[in-house]
């Protein structure tokens, strides 16, 4: 039984099929990376784990039990925390308001302040900015925002959607970094990412998405090697 | 003195002029128009909650009032009750329907929202128009209901002159501020308020956004009905299109985006600046020029939403605390000279 299973699902936008017949699997305190390019899929399919949408077939099961017909909230408090692409902060609240949000599950709520601890901890930035509003920050703090608010959640796994989106390059190293040093307090993260390079580089496992469907998978290392994605994402 | 304390003296100052009025303006006709513009700053502030905090446009909330006029009259007509605990009974057949209406429309967003609710709002009141009786309930249609001024006093929310209403409305003011103002500092205003900017992202942190809303407009709803109650008590007389009329929920909601919505101070401004437009514009063009006044709200919105998009609370704000940092400033400033010399 794996950590988190998702068996052969189809999702729909409307009429539309985004995902057909995915299935993939993450264990307990593993990285992985998915991968592909616009359209695939990979948004959706954080989504449908995070119960914004349902699947119309198959299922997902996390720690062995059905999670794909529970309502976000449920899954939040079970421990999957999703981190949705472009930061989505809470603009017009200060950056602590915007964390303390991220324990609004019952089991975090207890845990918020030493849960703020190691958030400030891990993104010192953000205590000198705690008071500030989140919409005078800079890009790469409000990705270090959008990140410590899926922490303050105490998550078991951390679904990140391009935490990378329009940063510039240094700023693009120090978020991974934080997600590595995030994986290696034992955090399990599902990382969604088009910079191949960098995500890959720090998984352990990788998926690659095309038109909705898996078409390779495999230790990210192997991945990385792989000719189809040399040239179809590295661009080597 | 400190910036707290001169926030405090200013709260005093307001309060005892607005408790002092009645005793200096012996003009009924000032009177009533006061009295008006606080009712409309509770009914704003009450549908600020949902409105304003949540981030939604809800444009039906004339039917909660017509819920408490109706509720309170009904009872106290045919059964005798007080109008007091017609105006509980009003506000707790308002959070029913507001629920009614809420889980169905707040999976809408935007524009559809708002006419879901208008849609609502004018449903309540054509079947108010075209239903005569409810079982023994006497409705009265589009008659409306007049309450006989037999009995005077408090027991009976019923009185010879305007001044008892002024302070009836001026306290039930001063409350639904109170618990806007507690509510912005909860949690549930915490969450309305992420709940209404990215609902995506507070779902996705597990924040219930539709309960949350619903919590909000069932708060809204009681609040405002209990206005409905006060408006029949006030005015003696009800009908449809005095207490359901869609005039009134846009009203709410102008008055509402003007002063700010989502702040505690924005209704209150609002009202200030825009029920003696609504009263005067009546007084002098009312034969001539009906309904001059939503012109010149039309106008002043789209000045107020070009220039202040977060309305005249705003700007208004800023200019309080640099007098603030002024007064202040200049007093430090002073203990400093006072301290070299």
């Amino acid at each position: 039984m794996s950590f988190l299973e998702v068996n052969h699902i189809d999702v729909f936008h409307g009429d539309v099929q985004v995902i057909f017949d995915l299935s993939l699997h993450v264990e307990e305190g593993e990285v992985v990376s998915i991968i592909g390019g616009n359209g695939a899929g990979k948004s959706t399919l954080l989504k449908t784990i995070s119960g914004l949408l349902e699947p119309a077939a198959g299922e997902i099961l996390f720690q062995g039990s059905p999670i794909h017909s529970q309502p976000p909230e449920t899954i939040v408090e079970r421990g999957i925390i999703h981190i949705p692409e472009g930061r989505r902060l809470f603009t017009l609240m200060t950056v602590k308001d915007n964390l303390i949000i991220g324990a609004y599950n019952r089991r975090a709520d207890g845990l918020k302040e030493a849960t703020l601890e190691q958030v400030y901890t891990l993104f010192p930035r953000l205590r000198e900015r705690q008071s500030q509003l989140a919409m005078t920050l800079s890009g790469g703090e409000q990705q270090m925002v959008a990140i410590g608010r899926g922490l303050m959640a105490l998550p078991k796994i951390l679904m990140l959607d391009e935490p990378s989106l329009g940063l510039a390059p240094l700023l693009t190293k120090n978020i991974f970094e934080a997600v590595r040093a995030i994986a290696d307090q034992g955090t399990t993260v599902v990382l969604v990412e088009q910079d191949v390079k960098h995500s890959l580089g720090m998984s352990d496992r990788g998926y690659v998405l095309e038109h909705g469907r898996t078409v390779m998978e495999g230790p990210a290392a192997e991945l990385m090697n792989d000719p189809h994605i040399k040239t179809a994402y590295l661009g080597l | 003195m400190t910036r707290h304390q001169l926030q405090i003296l200013s709260l005093v100052l307001v309060g005892v002029v607005s408790f002092g009025l009645p005793l200096v303006l012996r003009s009924p006709t000032y009177l009533h128009i006061l009295i008006l513009l606080y009712l409309y700053a509770y009914l704003t502030s009450s549908w600020n909650l949902v409105g304003g905090f949540a981030g939604v446009l809800p444009l039906g909330h004339a039917a909660f009032v017509g819920i408490g006029a109706y509720t309170s009259t009904i009872l106290s007509l045919q059964y005798g009750l007080s109008p007091w605990i017609g105006m509980i009974v009003g506000g707790i057949l308002a959070v029913l329907v507001g629920i009614l209406i809420g889980l169905p429309t707040f999976k809408m967003r935007g524009a559809y929202f708002a006419l879901a609710t208008i849609a609502f709002g004018e449903g309540i009141r054509v079947m108010v128009e075209n239903i005569d009786y409810i079982g023994p309930l006497k409705l009265n249609g589009p008659r409306g209901l007049e309450i006989p001024p037999l009995k005077t006093g408090l027991t009976h929310f019923m009185f010879a002159g305007k001044e008892p209403y002024y302070y009836i409305i001026l306290v039930m003011l001063i409350l639904v501020i109170t618990i806007t103002y507690l509510i912005s500092q909860s949690k549930l205003g915490y969450y309305l308020n992420a709940g209404g900017e990215e609902p995506e992202a507070a779902m996705a942190l597990g924040v219930n956004v539709v309960r949350c809303k619903l919590i909000a407009l069932a708060m809204s709803s009681f609040l405002t009905a209990l206005a409905g109650t006060f408006w029949a008590q006030f005015t003696l007389f009800i009908h449809p299109k005095s207490v359901i009329s869609l005039d009134m929920s846009f009203e709410i909601a102008f008055i509402a985006l003007i002063g700010g919505r989502g702040s505690i101070a924005g209704p209150v401004l609002g009202a200030l600046l825009l029920r003696p437009v609504s009263d005067f514009s009546r007084i002098y063009f009312g034969d001539k020029l009906p309904g001059l006044h939503l012109i010149i709200f039309g106008v002043v919105l789209i000045l107020v939403m070009l220039y202040q998009p977060r309305g005249l609370q705003e700007p208004l704000t800023r200019a309080y605390n640099r007098l603030l940092d002024r007064l202040t400033g200049a007093r430090a400033e002073q203990a400093l000279g006072r301290s070299r010399a």
